[in-house]
């Protein structure tokens, strides 16, 4: 028999040896209360030179300030109860009274200014223009481009929209709830006359297109109508078209370059992704948006009702090649995103948890590049799921999926879906400077940490995650 | 420190019988909701069940199993760090199982399956730390 202080002092040994690895690894994934993007992770200089960012300040980087305004619009934010149109009442946020907020349409090259308040979302609120490649200034993130928008405060988004194409907009401050409880509105770039406009949004379980559950009707704008889908969601959206043909006409806002018609295939609209179809509309036709009860007939009368092609079209061949602007192969900067997950804390909370290049947030790699430099990135999902991958302020090309090189239309996106097992090589040019969310689009995935930041030498920003204004930009 | 080791691997057990529960009311009410003409997909949020077996599957009983093998270092309970080492392994088991059934659904059966082990194995270490005396007092008593 061991003596009694000998079996005690064995027990809390134990104790120890039980206890310290433990209380090693949750103490280490505690996520610091106040973060400064430029500081947080470490950097990755992708191969090109290192360089110190001080320099420019982010607050600078803004649209043109004292030009007047082509489009000027006033939005003002609010959690409130609304109404889904076939459904019934919702609790959730608001633009003036409405989600989806006011549709914001400008001609390419307007200069675009929104003024948001925030009357009641105690949290906070931003907006972020998705797919539009703003000055930095303007990109709408909390803690990185700007602090939170309080309650009762305002704050002037001022940027050119160069680009014509299909857009939406969206709350960057604690986004994976704003988001999906309902703020965010569409943003289009030089209309058409035979537009249509398909914004799809699941409120908690509730799907819909434009606001509205159930099979919603809009009248054929002419004989061909062009569909303009945006997937507003967290996951991936299959959408088809039963009755007609179609045509992918454009990609995140960039035109396909000769388009060919599509029958019997579904094409995926990625989860902050726009594609828009040319559809033939002389019949009825339904589209199919992901499944479920909610879809749009476009025309009077019955509209044949179909199910999910399994088939789909592979933008990777879609379309005929043209120059994309620049080669790739002269890539000064060479960086891997590196998708995976483990088992392990994170901020304290045991689970498993998202990973890049094996680490994890914050402790992940930043891209640092120069102005100037064409970067190529490989993004590699071994993670189990599927991930959206979204670059602010940029547009990526894609060279390659699985090894397999891009044969179509070039392919330019600002929402990438990777699937599971899947890489694709991207690249683009480093053309406007900032410091650049670049993460996961399923916004729950991002505030488990599938973030990091591309970041340009020479500019800096004050803000900071966390801190006083309690940005959290996921 | 004996009725400690007892409640807590009594908790244990209990805790597998709340995840048999949370898991069946989630996925009833997944299938009540699609009926309803809600969607079930990766925009879903977790529903109350849903909820449940993620807090006490991944919190509360790892924590409860780690607690158990800490006690059993001072309870004197015969077998006692042997029995809380079982109760720590299949519980490691479960959430190993859990990670790989989400890559391969059929390894879910197998955590099921392995649910009831963990059941049995807890209450059984409940059951020691309730009929044995210490074995140093019952020795004692015997002399």
């Amino acid at each position: 028999m061991r003596s009694p202080s000998r079996r005690g002092l064995i027990a809390v040994v134990a104790t120890v040896v039980v206890l310290a690895p433990i209380g090693f690894f949750w103490q280490r994934s505690l996520i610091p209360n106040d973060l400064s993007p430029m500081t947080m992770g470490y950097a990755d200089y992708g191969g090109g030179p290192a360089a110190a960012h001080h320099g420019t300040d982010v607050s600078r980087l803004t649209g043109p300030a004292d030009q007047k305004p082509d489009v000027a619009v006033d939005l003002v934010a609010r959690e409130e109860r609304f109404d889904i149109p076939g459904r019934g009442p919702m609790d959730g946020y608001t633009l003036n009274h409405t989600s989806p907020g006011p549709r914001i349409v400008a001609k390419q090259g307007d200069l675009v200014q929104v003024t948001l308040r925030n009357e009641n979302v105690a949290e906070g609120i931003t907006l972020h223009w998705h797919g539009v490649d703003v000055p930095n200034a303007e990109d709408g993130v909390a803690g990185v481009t700007q602090d939170a928008i309080p309650l009762g405060k305002s704050y002037v988004y001022r940027f050119v929209a160069k680009d014509a194409g299909t857009y939406w907009y969206h709350s960057h401050q604690v986004s994976h709830e704003q988001v999906q409880k309902g703020l965010y509105g569409v943003l289009i770039v030089q209309p058409s006359a035979t537009d249509v406009i398909a914004a799809v949004h699941t409120y908690d379980k509730v799907r819909t297109v434009n606001g509205e559950y159930g099979e919603r009707r809009v009248q054929a704008p002419g004989p061909i109508a062009r569909v303009r889908l945006i997937n507003t969601d967290n996951g991936p959206m299959a959408v088809w078209v039963d009755g007609a043909p179609y045509k992918v006409v454009a990609v995140d806002g960039t035109e396909v370059n000769a388009p060919t018609e599509v029958s019997g295939k579904a094409v995926l609209v990625t989860a902050g992704g726009r594609v828009d179809l040319e559809i033939p509309t002389a019949k009825a036709v339904r589209i199919g948006l992901g499944g479920g009860p909610t879809t749009l007939v476009i025309g009077d009368g019955d509209a044949p009702a179909g199910t999910e092609p399994r088939d789909r079209v592979d933008l990777l061949k879609y379309g005929t090649p043209k120059p994309i602007g620049f080669d790739p192969a002269k890539a000064t900067r060479v960086f891997r995103y590196d998708i995976g997950r483990r088992i392990g804390f994170f901020d304290g909370k045991p689970g498993l948890w998202w990973t890049i290049n094996g680490h994890q947030y914050p402790d992940v790699p930043m891209f640092v590049v120069s102005e100037g430099d064409i970067v190529r990135m490989t993004i590699k999902n071994s993670s189990g799921q599927v991930h959206p991958m979204h670059l602010h302020g940029h547009h990526v090309v894609v060279l390659s999926r699985d090894g397999v090189r891009a044969t179509g239309s070039p392919w330019r996106t600002d929402s990438l879906n990777v699937e599971d097992k899947e890489t694709y090589e991207v690249a683009f040019v480093a053309d406007n400077p900032g410091i650049w969310m670049d993460h996961c689009h399923n916004l729950p995935h991002a505030a488990q940490g599938l973030v990091t930041h591309l970041m340009y030498t020479g500019v800096t920003t004050n803000h900071h995650l966390g801190g006083t204004p309690n940005n959290q930009p996921e | 420190m004996r009725s400690v080791y007892r409640a807590l691997a009594g908790l244990i057990a209990i805790g597998v019988i709340v995840q048999a529960m949370a898991i069946a009311l989630a996925w009833f009410t997944v299938i009540k909701d699609v009926d309803g003409g809600l969607v079930f997909d990766k925009n879903s949020d977790a529903n109350v069940g849903h909820m449940i077996h993620t807090i006490v599957g991944s919190g509360i009983i790892p924590l409860l199993a780690i607690l158990l093998l800490i006690v059993s270092f001072f309870a004197k309970v015969d077998g006692g760090v042997k029995w809380a080492l079982y109760v720590f392994g299949l519980v490691v088991l479960q959430f190993g199982l859990a990670v790989l059934s989400f890559g391969a659904s059929a390894v879910g059966a197998l955590h099921g399956l392995n649910a009831f082990a963990l059941l049995a194995v807890a209450a059984m270490a409940a059951r020691r730390a309730a009929t044995q005396p210490e074995t140093t007092a019952a020795a004692a008593s015997t002399i």
